[in-house]
């Protein structure tokens, strides 16, 4: 072992930094070698800028400039050589506005676009100037939208997340408004039906109003309320009703929970609406427990609505429910009528207290939706044993899970845009929801841009993608996604990483991306790496995903390294101390078990399978054996499988089989079922015959009439279903002429 | 997104309607024997086992013995125009979607005087139930021929018999853009009338009934044939359809196991002529509702009435100033 391998060695197990023979002197920046494809963001098209549509719906919300673009090329741009010239005048264009967003994030889409046609227009020369300009003036023409554009920074999270509640938040208030104005149109009405009862709105004067003044000379309006007035009316609403609706209105047209949709001839003065978006979980559920009381009194003020226009509150029955009626008796359904509470925290600054909150809120049925953003992911990393820290973003996303109860999405700022209809479907759930996103604008980090760090953040496990919608089904296997991981079946994700090697020849490698490589990113861990001169190269130097591969303490001698460049793209082994592999293990075992939800390489299944084969096995094994033993030919013919039976003819009219017939009763009888109450019967005795519930008749009382009346109206029933049976009197007269009658029907 | 509180409530607090609350003050005034008392029968015992609340259903007609069916019936009615059922209830379902609409008309009321209408109300499929009473001849006028009378009948009005071929109403809806929901029924097999018109009922769309129905008084024995022998009947079932009780298909054994969404048979089995087709001959539950194509998303509240009607006005107005 040469003297550099040894202090390497030292270094990676006690993280003690050697001063190596060929080490450049000064600290130096590194950067993972995956990196070094990445440099200007503003040459790629990419999921960033994104912008933040106005008036759109559901997840259209969001729309990348790129998608955007593609679109409107879709549109004008014929496909091959015909439409060459536009696409490549308007992807220029696209290349120029991504240049202008990152100095002027957040500007609207419109004025980014007239500022980068403009500025790429005089930087053309003239010759170019026109096509360039017909090019540009036809795609501006396709721009169907706008809205603020946003690049990929420290603010993304926040702006994205809310642009997507207030979205979701329109489209379900707009519906629990137009409820809430469809019951303050109907108790108007109801109050209105009334008024118009009463005397004064019979009153002269108020038909002079309602003619106006042109023609008031041609009315005798006292005349007319003289003989409307006289007119009676009907009654009016009882004084508890009318207060009862007017109750309600008042509190309906008063709720300060939705902006009215249209402008009602207001009966109140409202108070200011009240707002949902708040910066402290406290905050907000003082604010919940504020409203609380008046919560209860809009759903009561509905329910009593809903009732008075069905005309169906009964006091004796609904008053004492009402007057019951607390905030105990809000269930979930009730709460999905207001709007959802926004609360957007900061990682970092979560103190215990406000953690304990966040569960609060998480484990109950209130609609909050709570973003935490994280943006310095490393932070317990630099802690040293002993030391204990706040639960952040990371943990917050995994301990959600537990709980059972809140929507759970985790993402970073790269996958926000991809991740846009789980974001939406989280804020349209009726219950709880967490929103973990690490931004990727970690603090000394140079040189790597927030959109690049929270991707490395996504493939090295160090902030994994999932989401969790425990409403979705009652199996994890819907309700548990990690696919959206890069490569979410393996340990790390791999890469095929081309390069030049010293003779300038062409090579590649593969190369897997891990914690540690994320973690190199951060200039605090400066101290736990060490780049290594070609000449101090080694055997065992091992990648360090092979490193992590072998068992904990198992290659004492090998030393991890991972290929990093430096500012001139030049590729270096840098070796990493025992610190960062040992965080690196542990980011691959919560890793593992994340997997294990999403029911990749899941263990019990595994053991499942395992047994499953062993039993199948076994019994395959005793087949064979018994096949074995009857090798003697056995010559037994299989028999001939049976002919399926002929389709039967297609009968369109069926015949169906003559029932046998039933023996003719003595008492009289009427099938019912057939009555066409065509009145025969009942008119000619309504005691012997009458109808059901049903009004079909029936022999209600055979005694109430005399033979001689259901042998009449037997013979008077057009459907020929009274069966007069036996006479019940033996002395009745002409009684032989009636049975002779009464024969065809009994 | 329902008010969970009120909708407990109101399962919790539901009165059972009975079929006397659905009988009107009047007691039908129909002759004794007429097809009408079984017709009003079935639709009592529909607006009973739906629980329809009267306050929530509507009654349309025309003009006709058919017509005096919102009389008798407690609930809102309109006893409209001779053959202007239709428009007024399509008039009633555009503006209130949340009513039930019923509209009983006659063969003279639908298929002479209101023939334009009823083509039109069938190509907009408004969601209502249409119940046309055809007994063949004009009852309430003391028999005058009507459309649908039979080649040959002598009335008032063609003492030497009629000369033309009857209209068929089942092929004429069958014929329309839009069609929706047809059935046939006969008031003298009063358990199938009661399906048929509740499947007409429970169909979204203009659902259109023909009951073939038996005037005693003007065209007594005109049905006799088909009443007499069960056997010249013939009912169409399926799974899609009607079933048969056990009791009816052991009279009525001619059946036919016909699929509602087969529009050409549906058409064949309208044209038979010595049968006469008892069930559903066509449904078709993707037919847009003309009330849902023209629904708009706003109240009518005081204040829009008010604007547009100021809006109108001023299309009118002379402005001295100017």
């Amino acid at each position: 072992m040469n003297g550099n391998l040894s202090k390497l060695t030292s270094f990676h197990v006690t993280g003690i930094k050697p001063a190596l023979e060929a080490e450049d002197a000064g600290e130096r920046s590194f950067r993972p070698a995956l990196f070094a494809g990445y440099g200007d963001l503003t040459k790629l098209r990419y999921d960033y800028p994104v912008v933040l549509v106005e008036s759109a719906a559901g997840s259209k919300f969001a729309q990348s400039l790129s998608d955007i673009v593609d679109g409107i090329l879709r549109e004008i741009a014929p496909q091959g050589a015909a439409g060459e010239r536009l696409r490549k005048h308007v992807l220029k264009l696209e290349e120029e506005l991504r240049g202008l967003v990152s100095q002027k994030n957040g500007a609207s889409l419109l004025d980014l676009w007239d500022a980068a046609e403009k500025s790429l227009l005089t930087r053309t020369e003239k010759a170019a100037r026109d096509l360039l300009r017909d090019s540009l003036g036809r795609a501006r023409n396709a721009l169907h939208v706008d809205g603020e554009v946003l690049d990929c920074d420290e603010a993304t999270p926040t702006r994205f997340i809310t642009r997507g509640w207030n979205v979701v938040q329109a489209a379900k208030i707009h519906a629990v408004k137009k409820r809430i104005e469809h019951l303050v149109l109907k108790l108007s009405d109801i109050l209105r039906a009334d008024y118009m009862k009463t005397e004064e709105a019979r009153s002269a004067e108020i038909f002079r109003a309602s003619v106006g003044t042109a023609y008031d000379e041609a009315f005798d309006f006292s005349a007319m309320s003289g003989i409307l007035a006289k007119e009676r009316a009907g009654d009016l609403l009882p004084d508890s009703r009318r207060q009862r609706v007017q109750a309600a209105l008042t509190i309906l047209q008063a709720q300060r929970f939705h902006a009215p949709l249209h402008d009602f001839e207001q009966t109140v003065v409202r108070q200011p609406l009240y707002d949902f978006v708040f910066d402290s979980c406290a905050a907000a559920l003082e604010a919940f427990r504020g409203r609380l009381p008046e919560m209860v009194e809009v759903i009561k003020a509905m329910s009593i609505a809903e009732l008075e226009i069905q005309n169906l509150y009964r006091e004796s029955r609904h008053e004492p429910f009402f007057e019951r009626f607390d905030e105990g008796a809000l269930g979930p359904d009730d709460l999905a009528l207001f709007p959802s509470y926004l609360i957007c925290l900061r990682g970092e600054r979560i103190d215990p207290a406000e953690a304990g909150r966040i569960f609060e809120l998480l484990n109950s049925d209130l609609p909050a939706k709570i973003l935490v953003q994280t943006d310095d992911l490393l932070r317990n990393l630099s802690l040293s044993a002993g030391q204990t820290s706040s639960v952040g973003g990371l943990e917050l996303g995994t301990m959600a899970l537990g709980l059972n109860k809140a929507f759970v999405l985790q993402a970073t700022n790269a996958s926000l845009y991809k991740q846009r209809e789980q974001i939406v479907n989280g804020l349209r759930r009726d219950g709880p929801a967490l929103f973990s996103v690490f931004s990727g604008a970690m603090p000394r980090v140079a040189g790597v841009t927030p959109y690049l760090l929270a991707g490395a953040a996504e493939e090295s496990r160090a902030f994994p993608v999932f989401a969790y919608d425990p409403a979705a089904s009652p199996d994890w296997a819907l309700r548990f996604r990690i696919d959206d991981n890069p490569q979410a079946e393996a340990d790390w994700p791999v890469h095929r990483m081309m390069y030049e090697d010293r003779d300038f020849q062409g090579t590649s490698e593969t190369v897997a991306f891990t914690f540690v490589d994320f973690a190199l990113c951060d200039g605090r861990h400066g101290a736990d790496r060490v780049p290594v001169a070609r000449s101090d190269w080694h055997d065992d130097m091992i990648p360090v995903v092979e490193h992590l591969d072998l068992a904990e303490g198992h290659a004492p001698d090998k030393i991890p390294y991972v290929l990093m460049v430096d500012e001139n793209d030049r590729l270096q082994r840098v070796v990493v101390d025992d610190k960062l592999i040992r965080a690196a293990r542990r980011c691959g075992a919560m890793w593992h078990s994340l997997q294990e939800l999403g029911g990749i390489n899941n263990s019990h299944a595994r053991q499942l399978l395992d047994r499953e084969r062993e039993v199948w096995e076994q019994e395959k094994g005793e087949q064979l054996a018994k096949l074995a033993k009857r090798a003697e030919p056995a010559g037994v013919a299989s028999p001939a499988a049976a002919a399926p039976p002929p389709a039967a003819p297609v009968e369109t009219t069926i015949e169906v089989e003559e029932a046998a017939a039933e023996a003719p009763s003595d008492e009289p009888y009427i099938e019912t079922p057939r009555c066409t109450t065509c009145n025969e019967c009942t008119e000619l005795n309504s005691k012997l015959f009458a109808y059901d519930e049903n009004m079909q008749a029936y022999i209600a009382d055979p005694d109430a009439g005399p033979y001689r009346q259901l042998v009449e109206a037997a013979e008077s029933c057009q459907v020929s279903i009274i069966h007069p049976g036996k006479p019940r009197n033996p002395n009745e007269p002409n009684l032989d002429e009636l049975l002779e009658r009464a024969a065809p029907f009994n | 997104m329902g008010i969970p509180v009120s909708e407990c409530l109101l399962k919790l607090m539901a009165e059972g309607y009975t079929l006397d609350d659905y009988r009107g003050d009047i007691p039908p005034r129909w002759c004794t024997g007429c097809g009408d008392n079984g017709i009003l029968a079935a639709v009592q015992r529909l607006c009973r086992d739906e629980q329809l609340p009267p306050e929530r259903t509507v009654f349309v007609s025309g003009i006709g013995c058919s017509s005096r069916f919102p009389h008798y019936m407690n609930a809102y009615g309109f006893h409209g125009l001779h053959g202007r059922a239709l428009p007024v209830a399509e008039g009633i379902k555009l503006r209130r979607p949340d009513l039930h609409v019923f509209v009983s008309t006659g063969d003279g009321d639908c298929c002479s005087i209101g023939a334009a209408h009823w083509i039109h109300a069938i190509r907009y499929n408004m969601d209502m139930t249409v119940l046309l009473h055809d007994n063949q001849i004009y009852g309430l006028t003391k028999k005058q021929a009507s459309p649908t009378s039979p080649r040959g009948v002598k009335s008032n009005t063609t003492p030497r018999g009629t000369y033309l071929d009857p209209l068929n109403p089942l092929s004429v809806t069958l014929g329309v853009a839009n069609v929706s929901f047809v059935a046939q029924a006969a008031d003298w097999i009063p358990e199938l009338l009661y399906d048929i018109i509740s499947e007409a009922y429970h169909h979204k769309g203009f659902s259109f009934v023909r009951i073939l129905q038996r005037c005693p008084e003007f065209m007594p024995h005109q049905f006799d044939p088909w009443v007499q022998n069960p056997d010249k009947m013939l009912l169409l079932t399926h799974e899609k359809g009607v079933q048969l009780s056990a009791g009816l298909s052991k009279v009525y054994r001619k059946q036919e196991a016909h699929d509602p969404g087969d529009l050409h048979r549906a058409r064949e089995i309208a044209s038979l002529s010595e049968q006469i087709p008892v069930g559903i001959l066509y449904r078709d539950s993707d037919v847009p509702c003309y009330e849902d194509v023209r629904m708009v998303d706003r109240l009518h509240t005081p204040d829009v009435i008010k604007g547009v009607l100021e809006e109108e006005f001023d299309k009118f107005t002379i402005w001295p100033s100017e």
